[in-house]
């Protein structure tokens, strides 16, 4: 098989992790219209959650399980009684308060369990690789994907074809409309804010067996999460998993033509996708 | 009660942010003949990790030797944040407005240079450990020492070893950050293929904030390489490592770390990870010397049994200071560089000598391999010392031109 073609799928696979990272950002981003730089510290508590339970209980699927719902109700409990008093504010005040917040976090996470890193081991059902002709893969990087793209299906139905979702996309076009009709908007909110803190949470554990947890993992996922988000277009669902890929395919393909500037190819990719179509690859008018 | 490393590291990390903020707790009441005393770590930011666990070191060691040596001190820990610029700012801060001559810090290269060249204009003296080669290369500065082995040393002290360990491993891919560290490191290691005759079948560079690293690993792989050659560090030598691991490589090639951490490095990786991975390393704690033995017995009685790397290196970083306060019999700046100049001293690993042409500390430099779970004494038991050695550009091929 040809290196291109390895890096090409091995970049698929990077692209879902970056998708996995960036979701709960796009989602928020999109129909709350919310600027949220805490978003890379809810990751990083994640992976550190991840952590702590796989080390009290030596199982990674408990962890999966409590972990998320866990940053759930961080989001919930920030947004109700911090977040949502800047829902008329205008976005520096999101960003300051948000970063604030993400600062508060990681130096928790500190105190805690320390500035060193944690490691966080691959479950033995998962352990070791499977093998494509000349194609090797981690099993627990094949897990990750086949578990991003059905979390990813399972997030369009609830967006697209739910009640909730419908709520929650008019929501966006217009709160006063809503309200008016009768519908509790800002519990939607606080709901739909749980729900990125809950996908910030999934990802940091699920990535914490690739990466480990390490306390200033944070600002280099909400890069890429931006990144993300700016390339597929802002709300834009669909998007965001379009954006995903794309980096993750550019960053792999560039990795054997200029190694070296794999990593800004990133930031170029979004550049061009930007200066060709502002609104993102999916984003609305 | 004997606190766990960690647990120690954690409550350091406080004393340094309250020692950063607050009145300095080392600070005697009279402080007219104080000799003032500036650690210059990565407290904040990607390198923390090595930066305050250094700052430890030093916090050990600035009371312990103050005592010993009969000196009053002043320590007091400022944040580099791992930012040459920010670095500058702050010891420009430390020089102007509190008169501070003696400096030891920098975890990364390009921070360790620019301060440096600061203290130099200062006529201060600054003791580090960060590895580049220009540090006692062709930046080299009457006010700058050395205690670590730069990256000439690091690669003959590991590559030199493993090919000779493995005659048939003639296949040789590297990863290395694109930074003047890791340029360093991968030309090093060119010369040693060269001059062994092994096929250097491949590079991959990166970017200092790259955290993926599976589509370098899968150029790696590409290559059929029999050692895969890990030339970065931290955090990104961690994760290159994990997820070499995970992609099955440590079954298909040996593995060789050239510049780990140490201990925490270890710890993070994990024992599964490290078994049969080998590394290159400044210290281990199972060095047998007195000098290793007593840097152990300090730190256990201060409740920190085990000393690693980035502790040690703050440590005797601040005893180098004192060390030559104490033989200049003054504290004047340039009585302490002559003093330091051709210094022998006892070492955490053995007979350690500060060579006056260029202010390299002449020490060991170790390959270990980790250890298999099963042969594990303790926790902090993961690695074995295979082979150990000195290895320096000598005077005649030195480009330093002492300024």
């Amino acid at each position: 098989m040809s290196l291109y073609l390895i890096q090409l799928i091995n970049g698929l696979g990077i692209g879902m992790i970056y998708f996995m990272i960036s979701v709960g950002l796009s989602i928020i981003f999109g129909t709350m219209n919310f600027v949220n730089f805490a978003h890379g510290a809810f990751y990083l508590l994640g992976a550190y959650l991840c952590y702590a339970v796989v080390a009290a209980t030596g199982s990674f699927w408990l962890a999966l399980a409590v972990a998320p719902p866990a940053m759930a109700l961080t989001g919930w409990f920030a947004e109700r009684y911090l977040l949502s008093r800047l829902y008329h504010a205008p976005h520096q005040y999101q960003i300051l308060v948000t970063l604030g917040l993400a600062l508060v976090i990681q130096e928790g996470v500190m105190l805690v369990w320390g500035a060193i890193g944690q490691n966080v081991a691959t479950p033995v059902l998962l352990q070791g690789v499977v093998v494509f002709g000349s194609f090797v893969y981690p099993k627990y990087r094949l897990f990750v994907i086949g578990f991003t793209a059905l979390l990813t299906f399972v997030l369009w139905l609830a967006l697209e074809r739910t009640r909730y979702g419908a709520i929650l996309r008019a929501g966006t076009e217009s709160t006063e409309m809503v309200a008016l009709l009768g519908i509790d908007i800002f519990r939607m909110f606080s709901f739909t804010f749980a729900l990125g803190a809950y996908l910030a949470g999934l990802a940091g554990g699920l990535t914490a067996p690739i990466s480990g947890a390490d306390p200033f993992m944070g600002p280099g996922a909400l890069s890429v999460a931006f990144v993300v988000v700016v390339i597929g277009g802002i709300g834009s669902f669909s998007g965001a998993l379009a954006g995903g890929l794309l980096i993750g395919v550019v960053q792999s393909e560039m990795s054997s033509l200029w190694s070296e500037g794999a990593n800004i190819m990133i930031y170029v990719a979004m550049a061009l996708v930007i200066l060709v179509r502002p609104r993102g690859l999916l984003g609305r008018a | 009660m004997t606190l766990s490393r960690r647990s120690f590291v954690k409550t350091a990390i406080g004393g340094a942010a309250l020692a950063a903020t607050g009145p300095a707790i080392l600070r005697p009441a009279f402080a007219a003949d104080v000799t003032k005393i500036r650690s210059l770590y990565a407290l904040s930011g990607t390198f923390a990790e090595a930066g305050k666990t250094a700052e430890l070191g030093a916090r050990i060691a600035a009371p312990q030797f103050a005592k010993e040596y009969g000196i009053k001190v002043d320590y007091k820990a400022v944040d580099s944040e791992g930012n040459p610029g920010r670095a500058v700012a702050k010891i420009l801060t430390e020089i102007q407005q509190n008169q501070v001559k003696y400096f030891v810090g920098g975890v990364l290269s390009s921070s360790a240079l620019a301060m440096s060249e600061q203290v130099h204009k200062a006529n201060g003296v600054f003791i580090t450990a960060a590895g580049a080669d220009e540090i006692t290369g062709q930046n080299c500065n009457r006010s700058t020492f050395r205690w670590s082995v730069p990256t000439y040393g690091a690669s003959r002290e590991t590559v030199l070893p493993l090919i000779e360990k493995y005659p048939n491993a003639k296949r040789w891919y590297t990863i290395t950050p694109k930074y003047v560290f890791g340029e360093a490191l991968l030309q090093n290691s060119i010369d040693v293929f060269k001059e062994k005759g092994v096929e250097h079948v491949g590079n991959s560079y990166h970017s200092l904030s790259e955290t993926e690293f599976s589509s370098y690993l899968t150029n790696a792989s590409a290559a059929k390489p029999d050692v895969l050659l890990l030339l970065n560090f931290g955090s990104q030598s961690t994760n290159t490592l994990r997820q070499a691991a995970n992609f099955g490589m440590k079954q298909k090639m040996k593995i060789l770390m050239v510049w780990a951490e140490g201990l925490e490095q270890y710890e993070e990786i994990g024992a599964d990870i490290m078994d049969g991975v080998y590394v290159g390393c400044q210290y281990d704690v199972s060095i047998k010397s007195p000098g290793n033995k007593k840097i152990i017995e300090t730190f256990k009685a201060k409740g920190a049994p085990v000393p690693s790397y980035s502790s040690v290196s703050g440590y005797v970083s601040t005893d180098l200071i004192l060390r030559g306060i104490k033989a200049a019999g003054s504290s004047d700046p340039a009585a302490v560089i002559k003093a330091l100049e051709g210094l022998k001293y006892e070492g955490p690993t053995g007979q350690e000598e500060i060579r006056a042409f260029d202010h390299q500390c002449v020490k060991n430099y170790y390959l270990l391999k980790g250890k298999p779970k099963a042969q594990m004494k303790n926790k902090y038991d993961l690695v074995e010392i295979i082979s150990s050695g000195k290895s320096f550009v000598p005077q005649n091929q030195s480009l330093c031109k002492m300024a």
